[in-house]
């Protein structure tokens, strides 16, 4: 017996340091001649495995393959590796360490999840790792190797709110929030914004995550004779905060999703109560928009999606145009590159005309996308457009063109 | 067939020396990953003196594991003096004390029932985190500092790999003792009569309570090297999943077997490494594989291998 657990443990061992066996180094990290390797680690189970298989199979893997089809850029194929995580913080750290040190990735490419992609950012910062358009609301700006993505969350809450002053002139605004760094995201900055238009909550309320009855805080709220109340929720209490309001005849005050809300699936969760409500909607409709660019999104989706549910959404529709983002980089990066030089690149882009959202411009001391939104009005359980695309500069409202 | 004790030491010097050295020969993603065994290791053993030695079933050792890794997190940012090693026997600590006081109530229940109060233990405590953002950083997270002793900070996953490693392998040694001696024979008295046991003077509450206390202690531990080798805590991290892995590492490597316990957290922590790169059949395979070991090796690994021995002699 003794033998034998001697044997196994040291069989062990060699077995461990025989699978991860190190390779060597490349001239730049990922790229060679004719191939350039980026990824990221997503879920692919767990809690958002619906926007991760989204994300990466018809998003990111669908403008990828059409690119590659036309022969690459600069004569270089994009190859990509991703991993499960299932939402694990440790998980995503692992995977996003193989990626960096066994596959030698350029880059990590559209993670996501706050936790996740929060638990990776020191170590790919430390090792001087682009991280490129992750997918997460609270993204910490001013880091070199980082780039964001979307409109961040506080920003959202005082676009919402200053939209409703200012141009609907709305005086009574009320919250429901998620009791957590979520909810307090829309919730102080929109105080904030009230604030500096001399107001405040006209009613606020909370819910704690999970909650399955919102009832009381539908009472309350309706009592509190609102003009608007925002719902900031995630999408089951969403659905159950709409449907209660529904049920207790509460009509006379307009209801605001929050950012994440303004989804497609959420508008079907809510069963056909969900008619009237508006949101801040971040992209054009992946379903119905006729632009020419989404039009065209949908046609590659189609094409080289790899995911057997094909239909349009906004998490397919942001892996896509940020794998187009990450492709234009390349093409101003040149023939010869490094993550120094790509970075500097990016830092380049100025009023780049993309048809899904206002020009995006960097520099280098703004690494963020987006920083806009467009309000929308459910009708016939679909998003139509009730504004144009519009920002805050300096607490100020301004129009922008897409 | 014993080995004479000569070389019975020879030989696992040999082991220890291949695994210090290692890092030397090994890319920094495979030290990472060898330092994550070693943490989970340490979680299944703990686990493995509850469930396997004592028989108590628990479902919520990610609770543990969390209180472990955010007093770490929590203790380091306040006090960057103290050295990590006694920060980790806090986090031990802290997590034995509750894990005391969540055996007594749980003295009452049995068998299934056991299995409901420690899951639902679990949901709690991720739960409190989530609640008490003040103090761990809610949904935002806690970016962990980094372990020092006195000016040496393991900064590193190849410096913390000689903190982790040394770590597990005394954790090791003394829950081999531990086993061997009194108490260890008191657990598994336990486990296989509880009227039997306390007909011949072992005291049911006394040493059920201790289980629960050395099995937190363990999972405290674990959680504060957990913390320094992540970086960065979230509650997304401690679900009922993890737990649910943590049940399946001892059942595959072998209940009651320290050994079971170490060799059930290399092979369930490898199928999920080497099946991430496979996406969505990840999670098909994982459960195919799990039922496979369950109908071929109801034992576990170590049971099996026992079985195997038994028939050549």
């Amino acid at each position: 017996m003794l033998k034998l657990r001697y044997v196994s443990t040291f069989g062990l061992i060699v077995m461990v340091a025989l699978c991860f066996a190190a390779n060597d180094v490349n001239a730049e990290v990922g790229v060679t001649g004719d191939s350039i390797l980026v990824g990221c680690s997503n879920s692919f189970s767990g809690p958002l495995v619906y926007p991760g298989t989204q994300l990466v199979n018809n998003g990111l893997e669908s403008y990828i393959g059409y690119i590659n089809a036309q022969g690459g850029v600069n004569g270089r194929k994009i190859l990509t590796q991703y991993y499960d995580d299932g939402y694990k913080p440790q998980n995503a750290v692992a995977n996003t360490k193989r990626l960096v040190e066994q596959d030698k990735v350029f880059a990590i490419l559209s993670s996501q999840g706050t936790g996740a992609v929060g638990a990776t950012v020191k170590y790919l910062t430390q090792n001087k790792v682009p991280l490129l358009f992750p997918f997460w609301g609270e993204p910490s700006p001013g880091q070199k190797y980082i780039f964001n993505s979307f409109t961040r969350y506080p920003n959202q809450s005082e676009l919402v709110v200053t939209w409703l002053v200012k141009v609907k002139g709305f005086k009574r605004i009320g919250i429901l929030y998620q009791d957590d760094q979520y909810g307090y995201g829309f919730r102080d900055p929109g105080e904030k914004m009230l604030k500096k238009l001399g107001l405040k909550w006209a009613a606020a309320e909370s819910y704690k995550r999970g909650a399955k009855d919102l009832s009381a805080q539908v009472a309350k709220l309706r009592k509190a004779n609102l003009d608007a109340c925002l719902l900031v929720a995630t999408p089951p209490p969403g659905a159950t905060f709409l449907k209660e309001a529904h049920k207790q005849g509460w009509k006379d005050t307009r209801i605001i999703s929050s950012g994440p809300l303004t989804d497609e699936k959420y508008i079907n969760l809510s069963g056909g109560v969900g008619e009237g409500v508006w949101g801040l909607s971040l992209w054009p409709d992946p379903v119905n928009s006729q632009d020419p660019a989404v039009v065209e999104y949908r046609k590659i989706v189609d094409q080289y999606g790899k995911d057997k549910d094909k239909t349009p959404n906004r998490y397919s529709l942001f892996g896509y145009f940020y794998a187009k983002l990450f492709v234009e980089g390349l093409n101003r990066a040149g023939k010869n590159f490094t993550r120094e030089s790509y970075i500097a690149a990016l830092e380049g882009i100025k009023d780049w005309e993309n048809g899904m959202i206002p020009p995006v411009s960097f520099s280098a001391t703004d690494h963020l996308s987006q920083n806009s939104g467009f309000m929308v009005e459910v009708q016939q359980s679909v998003f139509r457009p009730i504004s144009g695309w519009i920002t805050l500069k300096e607490g100020t409202l301004v129009p922008l063109k897409q | 067939m014993q080995l004479s004790g000569k070389w019975k030491i020879l030989g696992w010097l040999a082991a220890l020396i291949v695994l210090l050295i290692l890092p030397l020969f090994l890319g920094k993603y495979s030290i990472f990953l060898l330092s994550l065994l070693a943490i989970y290791a340490l979680v299944s053993l703990g686990l493995n003196l509850l469930m396997g030695y004592t028989g108590q079933i628990a479902a919520g050792h990610a609770g543990f594991l969390a209180i472990g890794a955010y007093v770490t997190a929590i203790v380091t940012a306040n006090f960057e003096w103290l050295p990590c090693p006694v920060t980790l026997l806090l986090a031990g600590a802290i997590s034995g004390l509750i894990g005391f006081l969540l055996g007594i109530p749980i003295l009452r229940l049995k068998g299934f029932y056991i299995a409901m109060a420690t899951l639902a233990f679990g949901v709690v405590i991720s739960e409190i985190i989530l609640q008490w953002s003040s103090l761990t950083g809610g949904d935002n997270g806690f970016s962990v500092p980094t372990a020092k002793i006195g000016g040496f900070e393991f900064d590193s996953d190849f410096k913390l790999f000689y903190l982790i490693i040394p770590v597990t392998i005394i954790m090791t040694l003394l829950a081999k003792n531990l086993v061997r001696g009194y108490i260890g024979r008191a657990f598994i008295a336990l486990r296989e009569s509880e009227i039997a046991a306390q007909t011949i003077g072992v005291d049911l509450a006394k040493y059920k309570t201790i289980a629960f206390a050395i099995s937190a202690f363990y999972t405290g531990v674990a959680g504060g090297l957990f913390a320094y080798l992540i970086t960065f805590l979230s509650p997304d991290a401690f679900t009922i999943e993890l737990s649910i892995d943590f049940i399946a590492m001892i059942v595959i490597g072998g209940m009651g077997s320290i050994l079971g316990s170490i060799i059930g957290a290399v092979i369930l922590t490898g199928i999920q490494q080497v099946f991430a790169g496979l996406l969505d059949l990840q999670v098909l395979i994982f459960g195919l594989s799990l039922i496979i070991f369950m109908i071929f090796m109801p034992r576990g690994i170590v049971g099996m291998l026992t079985d195997l021995k038994e028939k050549f002699n």
